[in-house]
């Protein structure tokens, strides 16, 4: 017969074993979803809200952990991961020029036999904004092979502070000297073109001490400021923008292999668009002489009321409006980005394309696969993408965008549909790290004095020539 | 007593012990050092990206060629001497001054001390990240303390290649300096009293006693301290690419910035290994220059 303290450890190993056994069945019905994602809000919110709002449907639990990384590192981070091969990653956030890199790479997967033979998928396809639609999910470029959903789309706006704009004593004094309107509603902002800014800017450049808006200033001013940073694309994407609406381009990666990049990125039409934007950064913050105007460097001015206005993305939107976070929360206004005048009267306000898809890696497993698309058709759901556009992030879904009441969601959001139709998106060849890396070092050298936009284009136009020809994508 | 027979008797034997002891270490060091290397110096000779699909191709020395008829490689180890130069130059300035200074006995020499070496105690990421709020031209100490007493205006160091430059030498100055005088704080208390002494008798100036007495006694530490901080910084890579990102333009883009660009932002990983063996190259060639040197004085004091 056992006696009682053997009794009492028999039943705790019973009881241990049983434990284990029944952990191991529920940790066998959980599919966890590792997903690489930049640092900001949009993320953020994604990952809270699915925590406290995913519905799970039978015995599967799906489990989604974000793995958040800081944007400045974020494309080498995740390039290190997929290229080492440890498969850390089911479903990353990817920047739409990143495609064709790790596509080519093998590391993300092709959607299209998913989409085909799922209806919801085919119909969240067709909401999809056109030029979105393009650009975060195609390659190549605007082809039918398809790659990626939306998780956070963005463009530009203007974000500008009402209490400077729209004060009485400042437009009257502006109407004064320059003979216009300081805009201050909507509507103003929307014949604003860039030469507009340079008054702007002169007027609103002030000294610390000096009166703005009836008070004395705390620190030094500065009107309309955009993105000049060395870092990742914290320039071209503003400069971009520049050469479209002046009517030139970038080399056109759907246009291979006739496309040249020689004789197009180094047109007449883009010196004289990189000229007018290095002008007008001569009218900005001091910071941008350092290479470091990037778009967090820029929020920060803005939430510390050192900048009258930024062209920034709606994603960088939540903390301006949050008064833990911003000084100028209750007195922020949103419009379009200024435009630039052509020939018939109109205002061309062409852009480059923000935001980012997410993707599928390919060594997922038909399980985790399924969960992935779950997790897609949540987040791309009706009142989830509401909740998120309430939150400060962004749909590009048609059926939600254009829908009653979109706008009031939230402040910036009529600026950011009426933007949307003006998108472009720049390269997803594997190669545009590099044509990235090169084109922001000589805008960096522009940008800080080194060399004219002429010399700058020139330099651009020969290693892309040259770097696409080794490549085979110009013949 | 009974002898261990078998697979002990073999492993235990005096013979192989010796061998069988170091084999783990061997083993590690193969597998993550020495295979690597081969590795990486036998994927230089082929045409290859890590981020595509396609297998290496043999391509001989194309890669070593084009890396060397590249102007950026040139440009980038210019701004690597001009680096090196600038920082190792006042690293053994300042380091041996301070070394003169701390030599000697004063008032809270040891809390001093202390605070001297704490730069090089810390992570070159935190000295970089010091540095970048410490230039910066809103907030930064630098720019407030110019804007306040100076200009009037602020003041943005980092904008131009010669201050971007001078930024990137005084914060790694400013961190090794407490390095080198260390090494040479080792070699000035380690002069026998009884020289000065002597000195002091036949009434030598301080210049003599410097040049025949203490410089003498430091000279090797001192040659040990600048092959030490010329390699490490020749590799110089953390600092500049948090602090100016290498930039303005490609001003302090130095041959390490540039070799990481080439590797893990542009995945041309042949050229990135070719450029890895070049840097190494030159890394042996000032090594062995200074044992030639040492070797040299050697020779003569005997």
């Amino acid at each position: 017969m056992l006696n009682l303290t053997k009794k009492i450890l028999l039943a705790f190993l019973a009881s241990i074993i049983f434990s284990i056994g029944v952990s191991k069945t529920v940790s066998a019905k959980t599919v966890e979803i590792i997903m690489a994602a930049p640092d900001w809000p949009p993320t953020r919110f994604m990952q809270e809200y699915f925590n406290s709002s995913f519905p799970q449907e039978g015995d599967t639990e799906i489990k989604l952990t974000l793995d958040f990384i800081p944007w400045d590192n974020f494309y080498t981070n995740v390039a290190a991961s997929l290229t080492s091969g440890e498969q850390k990653y089911s479903m990353i956030v990817s920047d739409s020029q990143w495609l064709g890199a790790f596509i080519e790479g093998g590391y993300f997967q092709k959607l299209n036999k998913y989409i085909d033979a799922d209806p919801e998928l085919q119909a969240i396809f067709d909401d999809m904004h056109q030029g979105y639609k393009e650009g975060y999910t195609t390659y190549p470029y605007k082809s039918e092979n398809y790659y990626g959903f939306p998780q956070f789309p963005d463009n530009y706006v203007n974000f500008y502070r009402t209490d400077i704009f729209c004060n009485p004593d400042e437009n009257a004094a502006f109407r004064a000297k320059y003979g216009k309107k300081l805009p201050c509603t909507y509507a103003d902002w929307e014949i604003v073109v860039w030469d507009d800014i340079f008054d702007i800017n002169e007027f609103l450049t002030r000294k610390k001490g000096e009166m703005m808006a009836g008070k004395p200033l705390e620190d030094d001013m500065f009107g309309v400021t955009y993105q000049a940073g060395k870092a990742y694309d914290f320039s071209s994407m503003q400069i971009n923008g520049f050469f479209w609406q002046f009517g030139g381009d970038i080399w056109r990666e759907d246009q291979q292999p006739d496309a040249q990049a020689i004789g197009v990125v180094n047109s007449d039409i883009n010196v004289e668009a990189l000229t007018k934007y290095l002008d007008l950064l001569a009218t900005m913050h001091p910071s941008h002489k350092t290479g470091g105007m990037g778009i967090f460097e820029m929020q920060a001015l803005y939430l510390e009321g050192k900048i009258a206005s930024m062209i920034n993305w709606v994603g960088l939107g939540a903390p301006v409006v949050d008064p833990n976070l911003s000084k100028v929360n209750d007195i922020t206004g949103y419009a379009r980005q200024p435009g630039t005048m052509q020939d018939d009267g109109t205002i061309s306000r062409w852009a480059n394309l923000g935001g980012q898809p997410f993707v599928l890696t390919t060594w997922m497993t038909d399980e985790e696969i399924e969960a992935s698309f779950k997790i897609i058709k949540w987040w791309l759901s009706y009142d989830v993408q509401i909740e998120a556009v309430k939150a400060g992030g962004q749909s590009c879904m048609k059926s939600i965008i254009y829908s009653d009441g979109y706008n009031a969601l939230a402040p910036w959001n009529a600026a950011y549909v009426a933007s949307m139709d003006w998108q472009k998106d720049v390269w997803h060849i594997p190669e545009f790290f590099e044509l990235l890396t090169q084109q922001q070092e000589e805008f960096d050298k522009a940008i800080t004095g080194q060399q004219d936009a002429r010399t700058t284009l020139d330099n651009i136009a020969e290693f892309q020539q040259e770097l696409l020809e080794e490549v085979d994508r110009i013949q | 007593m009974k002898r261990s027979t078998g697979f002990l008797a073999w492993f235990m034997d005096p013979k192989r012990r010796g061998p069988m002891l170091i084999a783990p270490a061997i083993t590690v060091l193969l597998l993550v050092n020495i295979i690597p290397l081969m590795w990486s110096f036998g994927l230089s000779f082929f045409k290859y990206r890590a981020n595509t699909l396609k297998l290496p191709k043999f391509s001989w020395f194309y890669s070593y060629e084009k890396v060397l008829t590249k102007d950026n490689i040139w440009e980038s180890l210019q701004t690597t001497a001009i680096i090196v130069a600038g920082s190792v130059g006042m690293q053994m300035v300042l380091g041996f001054l301070l070394a003169l200074l701390f030599a000697s006995q004063f008032p809270l020499r040891k809390i001093l001390l202390m605070f001297v070496l704490a730069p090089m105690m810390l992570s070159n990421v935190a000295v970089a990240i010091y540095f970048k709020l410490f230039y910066e031209p809103e907030f930064g100490l630098l720019s407030q303390f110019v804007q306040s007493f100076i200009t009037g205006e602020m003041y943005v160091l980092l904008s131009t290649p010669a201050g971007a430059l001078i930024g990137v030498i005084f914060a790694d100055a400013w961190q090794w300096t407490p390095f080198v005088m260390l090494l040479v704080l080792a070699g000035l208390v380690s002069v026998p009293k009884h020289l000065y002494e002597a000195a002091e008798i036949d009434r030598m100036s301080w210049w003599r006693k410097f040049t025949t007495i203490t410089f003498p006694y430091v000279r090797s530490l001192l040659l040990l301290a600048v092959l030490f901080r010329t390699i490490e910084t020749v590799k110089i890579f953390d600092l500049v690419f948090i602090l100016t990102n290498g930039g303005p333009g490609t001003a302090t883009e130095t041959i390490g910035v540039l070799v990481y660009r080439t590797a893990f932002q542009f995945f041309r990983t042949s050229n990135s290994a070719a450029m890895g063996y070049i840097l190494l190259f030159a890394v042996i060639v000032l090594t062995s220059l200074y044992l030639y040197v040492i070797k040299q004085r050697e020779s003569e004091e005997i």
